[in-house]
């Protein structure tokens, strides 16, 4: 009986000495975890490299970060992520120490310290209309030490004084149709041009004094031809633009405020000139460049209007904008694409025929072409100039070019993944060495005993570090090889720049990139867009020498009946296998759960017009298909229209697209929402590769629940058309929520309940029999997680367990959806705090382990919730034996517990999406978040409670066996001695 | 703030719940004495310019400064005109955020970004972003009449939500409250309710941790058995000890020391 006591005691101390909240320690960051910082594409770069100290570029780029770099090495001194409607149309830096951004379509103007990025002021400009041209011209206008910026906007001049961001003076141009096409400041004088278009064929010019907004000159000339496009400043009073046909230049001269037109066709400078011509924009003096087709023609322009074509080429060409080198001169770039290089001449603006600088620059050809680049100027040794270059490719990377070689490259179009997809590593084989022995007994000695120095919390502060550079380096982490646990794995994601990379789970790194040629703009495909990324081919079993391959479709163009586009690539090399460029749309993409004989998974891809395309096209896949004909069953979703409808195939194509893999499709069934009162704004089902382990689950009282699990089930969330818009601008009276779980196969609804006034925005997961989602209660302004658990009634009479041990229960009734299925929904709902950006749930292998949430919140941050705070069955006081199960009491609100972020300190700025994978090891589920940054975690809901973990105490193991054997040696000495003795007496 | 404490405890353990307590006290305290020295007028409409000159606090002023700047505030406020006439629904939000000093760096060995750089004050849900002022003041520009959620994005710092009411009748008034806890805020000064301790604390060698760890209690439990047992079998009686090892001895139960290698010698 002691005994017994004895041991629930240890039992009781053994679970009481782990800790209950899964959290890390500060010296753990970083030995599972990595994060990584991106941009996004540069959309514009300004060098700062005039004083002594830090070289700097700060950069704006198409994710809406305006970020400061370090010249030397590329790497983030400060970040700012801004809104997501909050786009940047320009920066500068002025007075040498202060960013100035202009971004919300040219209305807010807001200054950020250079050395540390802190926002010092921010001014919002309002106009009479709104406009697409927008205009930051930095002036060297200097009104008592202070620089002012010109800012054209909405339709309004604003001088802003860069000090504190005050409106100095305004002026508004509300001619009903005038288009400012350019705001022109001629160095070193005080007046300021506006030059743009009003009603197509006049031309307009405005003189303006830039110290007090003042009016000077307005003359307007008209022009027949009327105009094109955008036009081109050569002279600070000469504009180029082409004609209304495209086939005319113009050079515009309005010197002394006299507008004077000078015509020049384009065939009359190039000879085989074939279509419309486009203007290249340049800010370099005297030079511009136009495009007709593939070809770009650079002109210059002398003598106000004599024209002269200086280069003619077929290769990809990109001009950088002036560089004020030295008094009155200027330089600029040309960057020209040939193949595996990249050339680059810098150029004097007046001199075309030198050179001041040619190099050339071997280029990975995964990064395509150059999109842009930035020239920066240093002066060498010998007191004369250099240049640096700073190109932005098209693949989104950022590289700076010096001296005919890349001194460092960030690979930027990470920052705008759109899906994302796992693949195993290939199993060790005999010939790569198993694991890294150490060098010698001396080495190994000295690490464990700097690990059992750090465990018994006498290490100094050189020791800590030493033993933390240990753990990060343990090679075994970014081994190219699957481990036994599963926690090795590659990353492919698809990014916008339809570029495809390979990460490696352990410490990040790029495996492998490929910029997809499927995806790159062609002569047939003018936009293409990537859309999803598919595991095509996963050998396990009987077909373990081939290659894993995910299947990456695209395609061209927004609209929906655009042709679809596939591309099939093999993980391990990350070689394009082949690609398709289908005849077909792509609305849809159903992966079905067949697999044929070298392990391809079948799927099958459903145009604009309803038909069904099968991949692979081979006949083994369509006998495979046709055997589960009947059973394929999918639902569509028309958020503009709130139709949901259900699908099933009916028979071989007809028509003239007869084809072996096209197959007609028929409608089953639709639900219709009323368009005036409800609108579709969330539509979740459950992942395709969830694995549920159990379907019973047997409550306090020794009752068994069963679980109501389905694959065919659709979360769906509409509100009231007044809901739709954004918090703020509705009461709660005229909104409300209503969600549904509906059945897929049959269209049936199975649940609905309304929550009355609340609105979105919606984000909502589904998993096993529950869907959680979280939406705004206007009543309550906070935020609202509800919980809805469905549970399958029909079997409810097995509650038996030893029936169900026994085998004496209709669990074997076979199940049809067609059966009015019987069911009971519980649910609840809390508060929460934060709003949301994305939720997604840990998966696990066998699904055995708790689930926990993943709430990405709006700071960025992403929190794990256990599930068990969701539990609809949760009560203010719970009986004892609910207690014992594990029911929470319940609160009004969920908990956030600042140690339970998986993101720990960090953040991962632009948060859009998180992905959970399954590892081998059942208790542990890799985490993968993405937006902007990129951060990476292995997470254990129920912590690892099958294996041991890093931090495991060895130390006190050790002792604890030493101490062991010291008693046993002890007892003996003594026992042994005791029976001499007592064989003496 | 006891009730929610009270629950969290369950999770957090005792002494965080403490803690909570305090720093909510604490912020209280702080609010009240906050709510006496500034000016409540902090929503107006922004037709005129010379409004926006007045609400936005000249960068010079220094962080030491700051205590003074709701004074001048109240002073520049009072003389401004009221700006009922404006033709555009359109109004701005100004706030203040601060971050009590000594909440951020009384932690040892967590290094907190103190940097006022990294806050993001966010409407709506991130409807608009906009960022800190040095002195801590932020501002939405062009915001409709509406109810309206604030939310203070910090590492390190739990802020709560704030619904912020922007009323066309009286502009200039301004209403909002913390969503956490219901408390009404006369104007728009935001203060973490608690610091964010992301990491566990490791807690420093001891021999009681040592032995309640389950190798302890394994040592402590053969220790046990090892040197109380045979004092618990000495204290018994001769006589029934003797007949005791004859019954052992007749069911060929091995002594411990026949067991061991040694044993074998006798």
């Amino acid at each position: 009986m002691a005994i017994r006591s004895f041991l629930i005691l240890f039992i009781l101390f053994f679970f009481s000495s782990l800790n209950p909240i899964l959290s890390l320690y500060e010296d753990q960051v970083g030995l599972v975890d990595w994060h990584q910082q991106y941009l996004g594409k540069v959309k514009q770069a300004v060098f700062h490299t005039h004083k002594t100290g830090r070289k700097r570029v700060v950069v704006s780029t198409e994710e809406n970060v305006v970020a400061s770099l370090d010249l030397r090495q590329g790497e983030i001194f400060w970040r700012h992520v801004l809104g997501s409607n909050d786009v940047i149309d320009g920066i500068d830096i002025a007075l040498g120490k202060y960013v100035i951004t202009l971004s919300s379509g040219g209305s807010i103007l807001r200054a950020w310290n250079l050395p540390d990025g802190q926002m010092v002021w921010e001014s919002s400009l309002r106009g009479p209309k709104h406009s697409k041209s927008l205009f930051l011209v930095r002036t060297n206008l200097k009104i008592e030490k202070d620089n002012i910026v010109i800012i054209f906007s909405n339709g309004r001049l604003n001088a802003v004084s860069c000090m504190d961001g005050e409106v100095l003076w305004e002026k508004d141009f509300e001619g009903e149709s005038l288009k400012v096409q350019q705001v022109i400041q001629p160095p070193g004088s005080n007046l300021i041009y506006v030059v743009g278009f009003a009603s197509s064929s006049l031309f307009e010019m405005y003189q303006i004094n830039a110290l007090n907004g003042e009016l000077l000159k307005h003359e307007s000339a008209a022009f027949s031809g009327g105009f094109l496009g955008e036009v081109s400043p050569v002279f600070s009073e000469t504009v180029v633009a082409l004609d209304s046909t495209g086939l005319i230049l113009l050079t515009i001269s309005f010197q002394n405020g006299k507008i004077s037109f000078h015509q020049m066709p384009i065939s009359n400078l190039v000879k085989d000139s074939f279509g419309p011509a486009k203007i290249i924009p340049s800010s370099v003096t005297g030079i511009f460049a136009i495009k007709m087709n593939a070809v770009t023609i650079v002109i210059r322009v002398k003598d106000e209007s004599k024209l002269e074509v200086v280069e003619k080429t077929n290769h990809e060409t990109s001009i950088s904008d002036a560089l004020s080198i030295s008094e009155g001169q200027q330089a600029f770039a040309l960057v020209q694409h040939a193949s595996h290089e990249i050339h680059l001449r810098v150029k004097l603006a007046h001199n075309w025929d030198d050179n001041l600088l040619k190099e050339s620059v071997k280029m990975d050809q995964h990064r395509g072409l150059v999109h842009k680049v930035y020239i920066n100027n240093y002066i060498r040794t010998d007191k004369s100039y250099g240049f640096r270059a700073l190109i932005v490719m098209e693949d989104h990377s950022l590289l700076l070019l010096q001296q005919g070689e890349i001194v460092w490259s960030r690979e930027d179009g990470l920052a705008s993944i759109i899906d994302v997809t796992t693949s195993e590593l290939p199993v060790e084989r005999d010939g790569v060495s198993v694991a890294k022995v150490e060098h010698n007994l001396f080495e190994w000695l000295k690490g464990h005993m700097l690990k059992l120095k750090g465990t018994l919390m006498l290490a100094s502060p050189q020791d800590i570090a030493a033993i933390q550079s240990m753990r990060l380096k343990n090679s075994e982490k970014s081994k190219m090889t699957r481990d036994h646990n599963g926690f090795r794995k590659l990353l492919i994601v698809l990014t916008r720049a339809g570029k495809l990379f390979a990460l490696h789970t352990g410490d990040g790194h790029i495996v492998w990139s490929h910029l997809l040629q499927s995806l790159q703009k062609s002569k047939v495909c003018q936009h293409p867009i990537g859309l999803n990324l598919y595991k095509w081919q996963v050998p396990h079993h009987h077909a373990m020498d081939e290659n894993p391959s995910v299947l990456v479709i695209g395609k061209c163009g927004p609209s929906s009946d655009a042709p679809g586009a596939l591309s099939f690539v093999d993980t391990y090399t990350g070689k394009e296998l082949s690609s398709l460029s289908l005849v077909h749309s792509v609305a849809q993409v159903i992966p079905l759960p067949y697999t044929d004989s070298t392990e391809q998974c079948l799927h099958l891809l459903i145009d604009a017009d309803k038909h069904a395309h099968l991949y692979p096209k081979t006949p083994e896949a369509i006998s495979i298909f046709e055997r589960e004909f009947s059973n394929i069953y999918w639902y569509s979703v028309e958020d503009d229209n709130g139709i949901i409808k259900g699908h099933a195939l009916r028979g071989k194509c007809t028509g003239e697209v007869a084809d072996e893999v096209c197959f007609e499709t028929r409608e089953l069934w639709s639900i219709v929402f009323p368009s005036e009162s409800e609108k579709i704004i969330a539509a979740v089902t459950r992942k395709l590769n969830e694995v549920v382990h159990t379907q019973a689950k047997v409550i306090a009282d020794q009752e068994v629940m069963y679980k109501y699990i389905s694959r065919n089930l659709l979360f769906v969330a509409t509100v009231a058309l007044k809901g739709s818009v954004e918090i703020g601008s509705v009461t709660p009276e005229e909104s409300w929520l209503v969600a549904y779980l509906i059945d897929t196969v049959t269209g049936r609804i199975l649940h609905q309940v309304t929550h009355h006034g609340s609105q979105g925005p919606v984000h909502a997961v589904f998993s096993e029999n529950w869907v959680v989602y979280h939406y705004f209660n206007l009543k309550a302004h906070r935020y609202e997680m509800s919980v809805i658990e469905i549970y399958d009634q029909s079997r409810a009479d097995n509650k038996d367990v030893w029936k169900l041990v026994l085998g004496k229960h209709n669990l074997t009734s076979p199940i049809s959806l067609y059966s009015r299925p019987d069911v009971i929904t519980k649910s609840q709902s809390y508060f929460f705090t934060h709003s949301v950006k994305a939720i997604a749930v840990t998966s696990t292998t066998k699904g055995i382990t708790s689930k926990q949430l993943l709430i990405g919140t709006i700071g960025d941050q992403v929190l794990a919730l256990d599930k068990r705070f969701l539990d609809p069955r949760r009560t203010v006081n719970p009986t004892q034996a609910e207690k014992e199960e594990g029911i929470i009491p319940l609160i009004d609100s969920l908990p956030i517990i600042p140690q339970s972020y998986v993101t720990h300190a960090l953040r991962v700025e632009g948060l859009r999406g998180i992905i959970t994978v399954p590892a081998k090891l059942e208790s542990t589920t890799l985490v993968f978040a993405h937006g902007v940054d990129l951060f990476f975690t292995q997470l254990a809901p129920s912590r690892t409670y099958d294996s041991l973990t890093d931090d495991f105490n060895y130390a006190l193991l050790l002792i604890t066996i030493v101490a062991l054997l010291a008693a046993i040696f002890v007892t003996w000495t003594l026992s042994e001695r005791k029976e001499l003795q007592e064989n003496w007496r | 703030m006891a009730f929610s404490c009270k629950n969290s405890s369950k999770f957090n353990g005792f002494s965080s719940c403490i803690k909570m307590v305090m720093v909510g006290t604490s912020a209280i305290m702080m609010q009240q004495r906050t709510l006496a020295m500034e000016a409540s007028l902090c929503v107006k409409k922004s037709k005129k310019k010379g409004a926006d000159s007045v609400t936005r606090p000249n960068s010079q002023i220094s962080a030491a400064m700051a205590a003074v700047t709701p004074l001048l505030l109240l002073l520049l406020l009072s003389s401004a005109p009221s700006f009922s006439s404006g033709s555009r629904n359109a109004y701005n939000i100004n706030g203040r955020v601060k971050i009590p000093q000594g909440l951020g760096l009384g932690t040892k060995g967590y290094a907190l970004p103190g940097r006022m750089s990294n806050v993001k004050v966010l409407l709506n849900g991130g409807q608009n972003i906009t960022f800190l002022r040095p002195d801590g003041y932020f501002s939405f520009h062009n915001i409709p009449a509406g109810t309206h959620l604030i939310e203070v994005s910090a590492i390190g710092y739990f802020f709560s939500p704030v619904r912020v009411d922007v009323s066309a009748r009286n502009p200039g008034k301004v209403q909002a409250a913390l969503t956490e806890n219901r408390k009404g805020l006369s104007e728009l000064v935001l203060e973490p309710l608690r610091e964010e301790q992301y990491y566990e604390i490791r807690e420093p060698f001891s021999i009681m941790s040592l032995l309640k760890s389950p190798m302890g209690l394994m040592v402590g439990f053969m220790l046990a058995v090892a040197f109380l047992m045979p004092k618990l079998v000495e204290n018994m009686d001769p006589e029934e000890m003797r007949r005791a090892q004859e019954e052992m001895r007749s069911q060929g139960v091995p002594s411990l020391s026949s067991l061991l290698p040694g044993g074998a010698r006798n």
